[in-house]
């Protein structure tokens, strides 16, 4: 049993007269534990696609369900305590509360759960230890590098103990070094915790570190593949 | 998954986020909040000038006119008249001193006359005073411009105005003929003789009062048929050491006098034309009040809602990491709120320390309204006011400052709760 089936999404936007078919007939299945990359060309619908799967935007058709939760079903205030127990998000830029220090900023969202301050505590130690920032935690986002801003957003989307991390260009601002970097933080971290990761990206070098790379184009699922990194052998996936 | 977990956003955490966002232009909550503290300020300093004048005006006209309580027939404020007077002046002042009332008990005599000199005929009114202690005399005899006040025993001695010395070409010494009528159409007169003249400033008073002993004036309601052996009177008029007990001593003043023909008023009764003049002028002030109060509306609202707009994203974001809307409102709602309490508490401290240095070193208003000009409703106001503020002005402004920051608020945190955080987070 998959943890996210998407099931024919389709989305329309409406611009006055114009309507733009954002997605239409998009079926995936993304199973517990897969880091899978989502790409294609600059308004291919990769961004309305992951903010359907987050529950922060409502499909037009079809239907999307996490852990046999019908999220298409669920209410405004449902929806928001859903994203808050069940996803993590690292956004493309501007992922952090700049009045929160990075440990206070981790810590937010756990606090925000109704965890204990204590677990709250050693927990976003525990991860800003994982992405490198210990000696930094106690700093203002304003403070920090880019790339070290988009790695608390990592720890913060996984102190929380999401199902599923949706990332949108997480690396878009980073310079390539930073940008592998964080892919390779996040691929570790995934695998450690077997948490589920989807993120969009353009970057080939971000896309070598995907596991599964499902392509876009004009709101379509053009292409969907396993990735092996070390032996590059390409197979179908099936759908 | 457990549906039924629900987002909680704890007391510390919503402090800890409303008061570091407060602070993140400092310079622009700084500006808010001393705006808000001038024009607090400003309505304190305006309210204290009011209530300071308003005091004076109340002191002065209660000193020269009946007292805080005035005792007297029932029916002489609506129709005064010679032969309305207490016939026994010694029974109620009796039962009156049994109260062991905290101020002074004053028996006074009122009787319209005509004053008559070689001269000039002019209608006045007599007053006679019972002794020296009479805050009316006391405060008269302050502003003689010849002569002496009337010495105690002295039964023929009169004072009288500027006004009335003019127009009966009276001076220090003159022999002036009083002449009062009798109920039944006659008259009866005596002879006065002019001891000081004195210029309050009050036309109503300097035109047109003659001062004498009370034994004086009593000698007309004798002839009125009064018994001088039971003290007859016009009024007492009452003077409280403090104001504040005036209603205590109201009732405790009804209760031993009041009968079919006595009836105890207070000054605000006695005098309604004051307290409907000091009404309109309050209300100058509250339009006053009013202009301040939708300068700190805009200041709060401006900078509150700047930082909504400005803050968009970061709403957007929290919204997206599942912080609910209500909590969101809060947030905003809180900053609002400690900004408002920072308002009131640096506005008390600069419309505080404004009143206090006003309070002690008063306005001089001499060279503003000038000579005689402080002079209304038949009484005058000190020229230098010192500004007054009562513990009820200062819980009505807290209140409605409060109230206000508090209420212009509300926008805003309705604005960032209406963020959708694909919206705000799309670049
Ligand atoms: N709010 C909107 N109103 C109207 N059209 C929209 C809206 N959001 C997205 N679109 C359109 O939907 C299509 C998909 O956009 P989307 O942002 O999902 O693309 P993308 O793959 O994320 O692109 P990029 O790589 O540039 O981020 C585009 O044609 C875009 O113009
Ligand atoms: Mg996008």
């Amino acid at each position: 049993m998959a943890l996210l089936t998407l099931k024919d999404i389709g989305k329309r936007y409406r611009q006055g007269e114009v309507e733009v078919q954002a997605l239409s007939g998009i079926n995936l299945e993304i199973n517990e534990g897969e880091f899978a990359a989502l790409v294609g060309p600059s308004g291919s619908g990769k961004t309305t696609l992951l903010n359907i799967i987050g529950g922060l935007d409502a499909a037009s058709h079809g239907t999307t369900q996490l852990n046999n939760i019908d999220i298409s079903a669920l209410k405004e205030a449902q929806l928001s305590d859903f994203r808050l127990f069940q996803l993590g998000f690292v956004f493309q830029s501007y992922n952090l509360v700049p009045v929160l220090s990075a440990l206070e900023n981790v810590e937010l969202v756990m606090v925000l759960q109704g965890r204990h301050k204590k677990e709250c505590r050693q927990r976003a130690h525990h991860y800003l230890e994982l992405v490198g920032l210990k000696e930094v935690m106690q700093r203002r986002p304003s403070a920090l590098s880019g790339g070290q801003q988009q790695r608390v957003a990592v720890a913060r989307a996984l102190a929380a103990g999401p199902r599923l991390v949706l990332a949108d260009e997480p690396t878009a601002n980073l310079d390539s070094e930073n940008a592998t970097a964080l892919l390779d933080i996040m691929h570790t971290l995934s695998h450690e915790d077997k948490t589920t990761f989807i993120f969009s990206t353009h970057d080939p070098r971000v896309m070598d570190r995907a596991e599964r790379i499902i392509t876009l184009q004009d709101g379509k699922i053009v292409n969907d593949q396993e990735h092996h990194h070390e032996h590059s052998d390409k197979h179908e996936h099936i759908n | 998954m457990n549906v039924h977990k629900h987002s909680h956003l704890p007391f510390w955490m919503l402090l800890t986020l409303a008061w570091r966002n407060l602070w993140r232009h400092r310079k622009r909550t700084i500006i808010t909040l001393s705006s808000i503290a001038i024009g607090f300020g400003l309505a304190v300093l305006s309210i204290g000038i009011g209530d300071g004048s308003h005091n004076s005006l109340i002191r002065n006209a209660i000193k020269l006119g009946e007292g805080h309580l005035t005792v007297q027939p029932r029916g002489y404020l609506e129709a005064p008249a010679n032969h309305k007077y207490l016939e026994d002046g010694l029974a109620l002042s009796k039962s009156m001193q049994t109260l062991k009332l905290a101020g002074t008990i004053e028996p006074r005599i009122s009787l319209q006359v005509l004053s008559s000199t070689a001269n000039n005929s002019v209608g006045a009114a007599l007053e006679g005073l019972s002794h020296e202690n009479d805050p009316r005399g006391i405060m008269l005899s302050n502003e003689l411009v010849k002569g002496e006040w009337i010495k105690p025993g002295d039964l023929r001695g009169i004072v009288i105005g500027e006004g009335m010395a003019r127009k009966l070409k009276a001076r220090v010494g003159s022999k002036v003929v009083i002449m009062a009528g009798k109920k039944g159409g006659d008259s009866q007169a005596q002879l006065g003789r002019v001891r000081g003249i004195f210029n309050s400033q009050v036309p109503e008073m300097d035109d047109y009062l003659i001062f004498s002993d009370i034994q004086f004036a009593q000698r007309f309601l004798e002839g009125e048929g009064a018994e001088l052996s039971r003290q007859p009177v016009t009024r007492f008029a009452i003077f409280l050491d403090d104001p504040d007990t005036l209603y205590h001593w109201k009732d405790k003043i009804k209760a031993a006098v009041e009968s079919k023909a006595v009836i105890a008023m207070d000054w605000q009764e006695m005098m309604p034309q004051l307290v409907q003049f000091i009404a309109i002028d309050d209300a100058g002030n509250y339009v006053f009040l009013l202009l301040i109060l939708i300068m700190v509306v805009f200041g709060v609202l401006n900078t509150v809602l700047m930082s909504v707009l400005e803050r968009a994203r970061e709403f957007g974001l929290l919204r997206a990491l599942g912080l609910s809307r209500r909590s969101l409102l809060m947030l905003v709602f809180c900053e609002s709120l400690i900004l408002s309490l920072l308002a009131i508490v640096v506005g008390w401290i600069v419309g505080g320390g404004v009143h206090l240095w006003f309070s002690q070193h008063g306005i001089d208003f001499t060279a503003m309204i000038g000579e005689g000009g402080n002079v209304m409703m038949g009484t005058f106001m000190d020229p230098v006011i010192y500004t007054e503020l009562s513990w009820d002005r200062v819980t009505q402004l807290t209140t409605i400052i409060f109230i206000v920051t508090l209420a212009s608020g509300i926008y805003p945190a309705i604005k960032a709760a209406r963020v959708t955080p694909v919206e705000a987070l799309r670049t």
